[in-house]
């Protein structure tokens, strides 16, 4: 049960900060809530008694959604939801739909928000791979000598292990920037025990462009979560992609590359396995959708369909 | 193909009503103002549909709706003693107990109607909220039926006790009729296994169930769907764990149950083989309905991508592990063929 | 402590409240505004009970804190249609006989009013989607699509209203008739009560401490500090039953709390009533136990060796019940047989997991009568028990059963209600105590899981000879059903099949693990399991199709059962050859011949799940209107 003495909802980010400095210390943030009231309960956390409930989710800064030419703005505080029923959204960033879709249910999606799930940082956390794979930058902010002083760092640097963050105690995530990558072929797989609300064992989102020809990988983001403490962005992998022709040889050996990656602390053996049929499968789906089709070995593409 | 589909079938059998004891269940009856019906027994509706199936059956037996059946609440101060809702006892023990009360409740108003009407009881026929004399220009509406009877100082009313006649089993070869009655089922399970990832979907299951005789098709169905289910939760997902004793999966969130998305087509046939022991045939359906759907979904994953599942629940990476080592075996046993 | 102010409309009324600001949604709805329809399946955003619209959003109200609905418009399930009336979409949900126990039905038929609005032409596929955030643990689903189907189609009219209507029966031949649920109505429209959401005037309610150990001696226990604290009204230990204690379904070996030790992690030691239920969870903390942790048991096999820890002084050997079944000369059996076939089968504890938590009411009435209100599956047994141990005449004592939010065996125990009752009679005032779902998960009992060695002789042509089954149960910490769950499940063990020579063995044993008890199908499920795997690999070392092998051993009309019991009537072969034929079956020994056979796919089967069906394009409404 989480209990509290008094429930916040500041206005704007000067309003959150001046509540955060007025009970520092004896407040916690929440945005969606969908993170914070599963955990303050028996069996988890049990029960959890916070003086001040800092409610950010009504800032219009963290409410901001915007495509802005190669960029695309997030506030913290848009629910997961958006990526399925914002078409401008999907376009720039294709493989969120498909990680949407898969995330817990439409209720959750409509209040569980970006921030927070980044916030939370679980290792199982299936929405942060695909932002990664975006090249995502955390916006940070924090009032320091009546000023709000602003950084931004990226998202893999950002998640330091299970429930930690670069986050300091002063400071709020405003949002996301992250690239625009309109017309790259997206996938995004994983694996689970059941089809819907699973928390995910592996997850991997891949996207790809292809250059003009259409026989060569132009542009790979690649990123995984699950096999480590945080999710990894595979900068090696893309650039292996990206540094010879297009084959299913090339594929093949890609796929190889992460399972050395894997050291979870459990499941390690069944997550290496599944590392590499993944990355097959979601190479090839991806590369289908950026159109080149024609490229794939038949056998190859059967015996991961 | 990474996908692969396979398919495996199982049988069951069960027994009715109490084990190895005998079991009972009583109930009573009155047809009531306005041709309703007033059922009180000790019927405990755990959502399997019991208190419907036992208005179906008091309306046919008394000649009235099921719309117009009141039953009674489960009280043990006000209704009598019916045992409890498991062993898939009830639509046996209490569909009986409640026909043959509804029976005598019935035949309390045709003895005040054939008296009146000046006919032999035997022709007289209710149905639907009617009642009248076959071969003859007799008939009137039930209410009017109940209210010529209050007016001769008649309320019709009935009664009865179901029991069964079964024994405790012999302590050293365990020898006994624990039931008196038996039903038989079978189910085919087609699935389908991702090679990659070990993750099992069933896509189809066929059960065929004895039920002794269908009360409410539809509710015959509704047991046996919602019964393959919960053994496919166990087959495929479901796993209490604990620890030195404490529960490490102590919420829905580690302790999973099938979703929407999980569940596959079920086709269902209804098999009657009557009972012939009891006054209306029944037998039952609540828990038969989830013993072959496990091990039908084993042999079906065996059929599909050869790995033996002995122990449950066929997790992902059990189902992976098998098909990993099943490989590496064939591959060793060509190598050294080679 | 500032409350926070809620200005709101819902269900198309107007309110302006104020709550404490620690309340959910979920509590502001069903507590303070009285709509119980709205239900709290597991409070941590999993099973979809508690789904309310806010501004025309479908969101899950256990994980809203209640201020955000300052300003905002609320619908709930009893909003959805008129007083008296429902919705067509409810109605479906009658017709199709989508409802059962109906306590995740509200949410259902709230998620499945979202998804039609999200898109009133949504196919199966999609619907199923939309439902996914809804946990269904009766109806298996199926149902459920049927009637959102339906609605959409009578919505969009493709299906004429009349398809809504129970059908007619003047003949009166309502058995056999698919009538429509009685109870479906009150359950579809939110307006059944179950126990937690039954109030009296002056309630308490109740708080239940529990044991932190596996095993352990209690040395002591002071309430006088949660006694002492303001707002509690009552406590309770074992020191407060005035009868004779323990209950049990078939042995009384289980104390209505902890008596001189605790067995189970989980186990109930003192409970504690406030009007307040937060005063009550508080106080908990203020009971002081002292424990003295003794060596514990967590495997059967370990507790049933000389020298294990003994949970019960009445079986010192820890065993709760063996079941011996023994049919003609089994090493003769063997002897016979042309094949042997052992392996080992085992199956793990599960969780009932119906939708309502275990919850109840109870009161002592102006006769003196100690009346408890409880989803209980067998008040005739309670009852009995229960009088017992509070030392009252069997009629002065009453069990009235609640509405059953699902049961399947987990709620045949009398595990709460003797709490219930002493605390009622203790302050003279209506208890009622509801679980979170991790104490229903945590504390109840599960199904018996189980390790069967199976040894099987067969002749080549698939005659089976003799059957050789030991199963060995964990029962946890109590009894509950173990004895019968052991009974059943070696009377059943060999299956429906003709065998000369048979030797079952059951054990059921004490450790201290969470009690397995009731649950549907009662050990049948365990040991089946393993005979009817153990026949399909029978089949494949003898070359024979799995029908055949069963069809070879079944047993037929006038068969003696493996109790030696005649059976007139045995409807087996006519089941095998109805699934054969429903499935279209195609013959063959169990190899594993998937990828060869012919049978697969089509009528029957729903297609494979990938999720997106939203996303495709074919998903939302089709250009040309249908008529």
């Amino acid at each position: 049960m989480l209990i509290c003495d008094e429930y916040l909802m500041p206005a704007s980010l000067d309003e959150a900060f001046d509540a955060m400095s007025a009970h520092r210390g004896q407040h916690r943030i929440i945005a969606g809530a969908t993170d914070t009231l599963p955990w303050a309960r028996e069996g988890r956390a049990g029960d959890v008694e916070v003086p001040v409930l800092i409610d950010v989710s009504k800032i219009p800064e963290l409410n901001e959604r915007r495509v802005d030419g190669a960029h695309v703005r997030l506030g913290a505080a848009v629910p997961i939801q958006r990526f399925l029923d914002d078409p401008a959204l999907a376009r720039a960033m294709p493989v969120m739909p498909q990680c949407a879709v898969w995330f817990a249910d439409d209720q959750i999606r409509e209040t569980a928000t970006i921030g927070g799930n980044v916030i939370n940082a679980s290792p199982a956390a299936d929405g942060t791979p695909p932002l990664i794979a975006h090249g995502a930058r955390v916006k940070l902010a924090a009032k320091r000598g009546g000023k709000i002083e602003r950084r931004k760092v990226a998202l893999s640097d950002f998640i330091l292990g299970p429930g930690k963050t670069a986050l300091q105690d002063d400071e709020l995530m405003v949002g996301l920037e992250c690239d625009a990558l309109p017309g790259y072929g997206a996938s995004f797989e994983k694996v689970g025990h059941r089809r819907s609300l699973v928390i995910s064992l592996v997850c991997l989102a891949v996207l790809v462009k292809l250059d003009a020809s259409k026989q060569r990988i132009a542009d790979a983001r690649l990123a995984i979560g699950g096999i480590g403490p945080v999710p990894q962005r595979l900068s090696e992998v893309e650039t292996f992609l990206c540094a010879g022709p297009l084959t299913a040889e090339r594929l093949e050996q890609a796929a190889d590359m992460p399972v050395a990656l894997v050291a979870s602390r459990s499941r390690q053996e069944y997550r290496r396995e599944v590392v590499r049929g993944f990355m097959l499968r979601a190479l090839m789906t991806a590369v289908r959708h950026a159109g080149g089709r024609d490229i794939l070995a038949p056998e190859l593409e059967a015996a991961y369909a | 193909m990474a996908k692969r589909r396979g398919r495996g079938v199982a049988a069951c059998w069960y027994g009715i009503a109490r084990t190895a004891t005998v079991d009972r269940a009583g109930a009573w009856a009155e047809i009531d103002d306005g041709g309703t019906a007033k059922i009180v027994t000790g019927v405990t509706e755990i959502g399997e549909g019991i208190l419907t199936v036992l208005a179906q059956i008091a309306a046919q037996e008394l000649g009235v709706r099921p719309q117009d059946v009141t039953i009674g609440d489960n009280d043990t101060a006000r209704s009598p003693e019916a045992a409890h809702a498991g062993a898939t006892r009830q639509t046996y023990m209490i569909g009986n107990a409640v026909a043959l009360a509804s029976r005598q409740a019935r035949a309390a108003l045709v003895e005040v109607l054939a008296k009146h009407w000046g006919v032999d009881g035997r022709s007289i026929k209710t149905a639907a909220g009617e009642a009248w004399a076959e071969g003859t220009n007799h008939k009137m509406p039930m209410g009017d039926a109940v209210h010529l009877a209050k007016s001769r100082g008649v309320v019709p009313l009935g009664s009865a006790s179901f029991g069964t006649d079964t024994t405790g089993l012999d302590p050293v070869d365990g020898s006994g009729r624990p039931w008196q009655a038996y039903v038989f089922g079978c189910q085919v399970a087609e699935v389908e296994v991702d090679t990659l990832t070990g993750e099992v979907q069933v896509l189809g299951i066929w059960a065929v169930h004895d039920v002794g005789r269908a009360v409410n098709p539809r509710g015959v169905e509704g047991q046996i769907e919602g019964g393959i289910v919960q053994a496919l939760g166990q087959g495929l997902m479901e796993d209490y764990r604990t620890v030195n004793g404490h529960a490490t999966t102590p919420n829905l969130a580690k302790y999973i149950l099938p979703t929407s998305l999980d569940v596959p087509h079920v086709t269902s046939v209804i098999l009657e083989d009557p009972d012939p022991i009891g006054p209306l045939g029944v037998k039952g359906i609540g828990e038969p309905a989830m013993i072959p759907t496990i091990p039908a979904v084993m042999n079906a994953i065996y059929d599909a991508v050869g790995v033996r599942i002995t122990s449950l629940p066929a997790t992902p990476e059990k189902v992976l592990e098998g098909i990993i080592a099943k490989a590496s075996r064939a591959k060793a046993s060509r190598m050294a063929a080679e | 402590m500032p409350d926070v102010r809620i200005e709101a409309t819902i269900n198309g009324r107007r309110i302006a409240r104020n709550a404490k600001p620690h309340l959910r949604l979920l509590d502001f709805l069903r507590d303070d505004l009285g709509h119980t329809g709205t239900k709290e399946g597991c409070g941590a955003g999993e099973c979809g009970t508690c789904s309310v619209f806010v501004d025309g959003v479908l969101l899950k109200s256990c994980l809203v804190p209640a201020a955000k609905a300052q300003g905002t418009t609320i619908e709930t399930v009893e909003g959805l249609a008129k007083a008296g009336e429902l919705s067509v979409l409810q109605q479906a949900f009658h017709k199709a006989g989508a409802s059962q126990c109906g306590y995740c039905i509200p949410g259902m038929v709230m998620a499945a009013t979202a998804a039609l609005r999200a898109n009133p032409f949504a196919g199966r596929e999609e619907i199923k989607e939309r439902l996914g955030g809804n946990i269904c643990r009766c109806t298996g689903y199926q149902k459920i699509f049927d009637a959102v189907e339906l609605a959409r189609d009578v919505t969009n009219g493709r299906r004429p209203a009349s398809a809504l209507a129970e059908e007619d029966q003047a003949d009166g031949a309502f058995i056999g008739a698919n009538v429509r649920r009685l109870d479906a109505p009150s359950k579809v429209s939110g307006a059944l009560k179950y126990a937690g959401d039954m109030v009296m005037p002056h309630m308490l309610h109740m708080a239940v401490l529990r044991s932190p150990h596996a095993h352990a001696r209690i040395v002591s226990i002071d309430t006088s500090q949660a006694e002492a604290m303001a707002g509690v009204e009552g406590v309770i230990t074992c020191a407060d039953v005035p009868g004779v204690d323990g209950f049990g379904v078939f042995v009384h070996d289980q104390p209505i709390m902890a008596r001189g030790k605790v067995r189970y992690v989980g186990e109930q030691v003192a409970a504690v009533a406030s009007e307040d239920p937060l005063i009550a969870r508080r106080a908990l903390a203020k009971i002081k136990v002292v424990y003295e942790p003794l060596p514990a048991v967590f495997d059967a096999h370990e507790a049933m060796k000389s020298g294990a820890p003994a949970l019960h002084e009445y079986a010192p050997d820890n065993l709760v019940k063996h079941i011996p079944i023994r049919v003609g000369d089994i090493a003769k059996g063997f002897a016979d047989s042309d094949l042997i076939v052992e392996e080992t089968y085992s199956t793990q504890q599960v969780e009932h997991a119906y939708l309502e938590p275990e919850a109840g009411l109870a009161y002592v009435d102006h006769d003196g009568v100690v009346t408890i209100l409880s989803p209980s599956q067998n008040i005739t047994h309670h009852r009995h028990m229960l009088s017992r141990i509070i030392a009252q005449p069997i009629n002065k004592v009453r069990f009235i059963m609640s509405p059953v939010g699902g049961g399947f065996g987990g709620k045949e125990d009398m595990v709460y209600q003797g709490m219930l009752a002493l605390m009622a009679m203790k302050t003279r005032r209506p208890v009622r105590l509801v679980f979170t779902r991790e104490e229903s998960i945590i504390t109840t009992a599960k199904r018996h899981p189980s390790r069967t060695t199976y040894k099987m002789g067969l002749t080549r042509d698939g005659r089976i000879t003799a059957v050789e089954i030991t199963m060995i149960s964990d029962g946890g910490a109590y009894g509950m059903s173990t004895e019968g769950v052991m009974r059943k499940a070696a009377i059943l063990a060999a299956g429906p099949y003709a065998i000369p020579n048979v030797k079952v063995d059951t054990y059921g044993v004490y450790t201290n693990n969470t009690p397995s008890g009731a649950f549907r199908s009662f050990g049948a499920l365990q040991s089946q399991f393993a005979t009817e795997t153990h026949l399909d690999i029978c089949a494949e070392k003898l070359g024979l199709d799995p029908f055949e092998i069963r069809r070879i051993n079944a047993m037929r009309d006038g068969a003696t059962t493996h109790t030696k019991q005649t059976l007139k009537s045995v409807s087996l072969t006519r089941a095998l050859d109805a699934a054969e034929k429903a499935a279209r079956w195609e013959a063959g020994a169990p190899i594993s011949r998937g990828t060869t056979r012919s049978d697969l796919g089509g009528e029957g089967t729903r297609p494979s799940c990938t999720l997106g069906a939203r996303l495709a394009p074919s998903a939302t409404r089709p250009k040309s209107e249908v008529a």
